[in-house]
Parts: C-alpha cells; sequence; structure tokens
C-alpha cells in the first residue's frame, strides 16, 4: 500500500510542471467542410494561425477526429492527418463520420506548435453549419 | 503506440471510473441512472481550477473528487431514503438538473487576451493543462492507469474490510442488515460519498484528456452505460465493470464494420446478459471459481490454525 502510494505522488510530481506553463504558442482555426462524392464523406479546409499574433502556422504535422458530444468516448473516428496547401497555414483533409449530427472536430497540431483546438460542427448530408448551441441537439441519422 | 491506440485506451481507463462509481452503488442494492452528474461536476471543477485558477493537475484531480464526493453525499442524504425504481428515477432527474445547470453556467476569465471558462450551452474550451505543461498523450495515458490501478486497489481492501462486507450486505437484504445493528441509511450516504468522487477524478482526467466539455457529454446516455458496464462485466468484483468497458469502448470500437451501430449492438447485448446472466459475466459463483482455480494453481502458503494460547490446533 505504501508503496502504491509512493509510485502514485512520483508519478503526479513527475506530470505536474507549473514552470513551463503559459509559454506556449496557441492555435486559432478556421474551418469549413462540405459534402464529398461518398455518403458520410466530409472535405474540411482548416486555416490554422497563431491566436495572438495571428500569423499563419504552417509546416505543422495537423490530424483531425471527431467525437460525438452527446454520445461521449461511443463514436470515436480514427485521427485523419491533413495535407498542408501552398498557401501558408491552409490544410486540407476528408473524414469519414459513422452518422449525420453534431460532431466535435478536435484538430491535433504537432511539430513546433504543438496543440488541440475543438471545433463544433453539425455535419448533414448536404451541408454543414456550426453547431447550434446545447439545447438543441441534432437528430442522429443512420 | 499509435495515438489512435492511446486515445481508445485512454477513454476506456476514464469511463472505467463513472463505471466503478456505478458499481459500487450497485453493491450495496442501488441502481442509479446519475452518476453521470458527478462526472461532470469533477470535470467542470477540475477544469475551473487548472484553466481558470492555475492550480496543478493532482490539486485539481482532488478537489474535482472532493467536489464530486461532496455532492453526492448531500444528494445521496434525501434521495438514498428511496428505494428501487424511485431511488432510479431520483438520481437520473438529479443528473439531468446538473445538466441543465451547467447550461446556464458562465464563468469566464480572460487569461491572455482570450475569454477562458465554461459558457453555457457552448461548453468549456480551452483546458489546456497538459499541452501548457508538454504532457505527452501517453505520458497521460499513464497517469490515468496510475490512478485507476490505485482506484482498483482501493477496491480490493475495501472487499476484505468490515465495510465491504456491511456494502454488500446493505445490498444482499437491508432488512437483515438494520436487524443486525448497521445503519444503513448512512452506509449507502458512505458508499454515495465514495461513487462521487471516483466518478469526478474521471470526469477531471476526461476534461484534461479531451480539452473540451460542454453539457451534452454529461446526458443519460453516459449514466445508462456506466450502469451496463457493471451489469455486462458482472457484480462479483470490481474488475467487473472494467471488463464492461473494455468489451463495449475496446472490443466493438475496434470493430470498424460495426461504426455506427454500436449502440443496438450494445443494447442487444445488454439485454442478452441480464436474461442470461443477471448479475454479468463475472457474477459472484464465477469470481469464486476462478479464485479457488487460481488457489489451486498457486496454493498461498497458509498461516497455522493457532489456538488462543499459539498452539497449534
Amino acid at each position: 500500500m505504501r508503496s502504491a502510494t509512493y509510485a502514485l505522488t512520483v508519478a503526479v510530481l513527475t506530470l505536474w510542471r507549473p514552470e513551463n506553463g503559459c509559454a506556449q504558442v496557441r492555435a486559432k482555426a478556421d474551418i469549413s467542410c462540405r459534402p464529398a462524392v461518398e455518403k458520410l464523406q466530409y472535405d474540411c479546409i482548416i486555416n490554422l494561425a497563431n491566436s495572438r499574433s495571428g500569423e499563419p502556422l504552417s509546416g505543422l504535422t495537423l490530424t483531425v477526429g471527431a467525437d460525438m458530444p452527446s454520445m461521449p468516448t461511443a463514436h470515436n473516428v480514427r485521427p485523419v492527418k491533413a495535407t498542408e496547401d501552398e498557401d501558408k497555414g491552409t490544410y486540407r483533409a476528408r473524414i469519414t463520420l459513422e452518422m449525420h449530427g453534431d460532431w466535435a472536430l478536435r484538430l491535433d497540431l504537432s511539430g513546433t506548435v504543438r496543440d488541440r483546438v475543438i471545433k463544433v460542427l453539425r455535419f448533414g448530408s448536404d451541408r454543414v453549419d456550426e453547431a447550434p448551441l446545447a439545447r438543441t441537439p441534432a437528430r442522429h441519422r443512420h | 503506440m499509435d495515438d489512435h491506440v492511446i486515445g481508445v485506451l485512454s477513454n476506456i481507463g476514464v469511463v472505467s471510473f463513472v463505471a466503478l462509481s456505478a458499481y459500487l452503488l450497485l453493491l450495496t442494492g442501488e441502481i442509479s441512472f446519475g452518476q453521470q452528474a458527478f462526472f461532470a461536476i469533477g470535470a467542470y471543477g477540475a477544469g475551473v481550477a487548472t484553466a481558470l485558477w492555475g492550480w496543478p493537475l493532482a490539486a485539481a484531480l482532488a478537489w474535482g473528487a472532493a467536489i464530486g464526493g461532496a455532492v453526492a453525499m448531500l444528494v445521496g442524504m434525501p434521495t438514498l431514503r428511496l428505494h428501487g425504481l424511485y431511488f432510479a428515477v431520483a438520481t437520473l432527474a438529479f443528473a439531468e438538473m446538473v445538466r441543465i445547470l451547467f447550461e446556464l453556467f458562465r464563468y469566464q476569465v480572460s487569461i491572455d487576451g482570450e475569454l477562458v471558462g465554461p459558457n453555457g450551452g457552448e461548453g468549456f474550451r480551452n483546458i489546456r493543462y497538459v499541452f501548457d505543461h508538454n504532457i505527452d498523450a501517453f505520458q497521460f495515458l499513464l497517469l490515468i492507469y496510475l490512478l485507476l490501478a490505485a482506484a482498483l486497489l482501493g477496491f480490493v481492501l475495501l472487499e476484505r474490510s468490515r465495510l465491504g462486507v456491511i456494502f454488500r450486505m446493505i445490498g444482499e437484504d437491508e432488512t437483515l442488515a438494520g436487524l443486525q445493528g448497521i445503519s444503513v441509511v448512512r452506509h449507502r450516504v458512505l458508499a454515495a460519498g465514495i461513487a462521487g468522487s471516483l466518478a469526478g477524478i474521471g470526469g477531471g482526467l476526461y476534461a484534461h484528456l479531451t480539452t473540451y466539455v460542454e453539457p451534452r457529454i454529461f446526458d443519460v446516455m453516459l449514466g445508462v452505460h456506466s450502469l451496463a458496464y457493471g451489469l455486462i462485466g458482472g457484480l462479483g468484483t470490481a474488475l467487473g465493470p472494467l471488463l464492461g468497458v473494455v468489451i463495449d469502448i475496446g472490443l466493438l470500437e475496434s470493430i470498424r464494420a460495426l461504426a455506427g451501430y454500436r449502440m443496438i449492438i450494445f443494447g442487444g447485448f445488454v439485454a442478452l446478459l441480464l436474461i442470461v446472466r443477471p448479475r454479468g459475466l463475472l457474477d459472484e459463483t464465477t469470481v469464486h471459481r476462478l479464485g479457488r482455480g487460481w488457489r489451486q494453481i498457486f496454493p498461498w502458503p497458509r498461516r497455522p490454525n493457532l489456538n488462543r494460547r499459539g498452539n497449534n490446533a
């Protein structure tokens, strides 16, 4: 029991590094998606920028995953890697969802900037919109 | 390790906390559809602590567990006098009340020129502790499983303690337990507090894992699942609900052909198991048999049976 407590304390202290805080570059993202040819496939264009300076973030590895907020951990789309356009900070990804409805897109940035940006969008059969507030849930259609 | 695998394993670990939370109440004979409320309280509490107050992660998780446990005890005092369906409905109503309260809850602070904090129905974004402190996904996975191992160790100790026996006794027959001089309501409130703390830790880990929470995440679906994990995995051991989580998130997640139909299969599986094995895959009888088989393979050196004078009996 005592050794388990020690192990737990060591692990927590290892992970607790407050001196590193607030030194990171934060990213902001603009996303626009539209339905692709295949059912439940969507093509997304993502513009990444430094949230403070507004400068485009290029040369990063960007993966796009998705979760359904109304069913946490249940519908977990395997992340796909986005490709960068010639325009600085513009990336493209094709995602395949499991059903229509509200999805929280998870943009994971790695490389010179490590960050995660979440965007909640409502994916329909013919269009993609900003998801409205939580009080108006979308109907999930298989 | 592949990022997706780490993500799935992290989800399994985090959801296991809320499954263990529901399992503990099942041990005392109560079915709760509301453990997601304490998961939500832990998630918002721990998220606010790191993102807005600048607390270290360990303190934030402890805070999430403390408020989850405290609220669970406060709610438990009036509701645990109810039984069966009435208690189940009361917990569900409370969970929905908490979810709607979080839809109204706004507490934002400007940090580096950016508004951070819960913003009603839009949720709570930028819980960025793991990114600000360079904790990678694998390190966070280790933290989740370390805390889960500590929780399981706590369950092992609980099962062997007098308190664990009392919990099971109340779950089997509360009238008989009351006749033995056990305060049924007090012990159930204690169980609710421990269960609330477990769900609170899970919520705190979830908020820092995803960096984003919103009220919709904590709806009845999560509560039903957390209950179902115990019923699938079994009520004979704390490993039961974990087995339930692994079956749902691990096994069904890995079969991509089932994508989109997972909930239907999961629901059918729960219904089937409730008919065939009402106390789950690892029920008390199975656990006893497995334990006996284990002791036959690895015989534990038994202490000699001594009488009061210290002589062999």
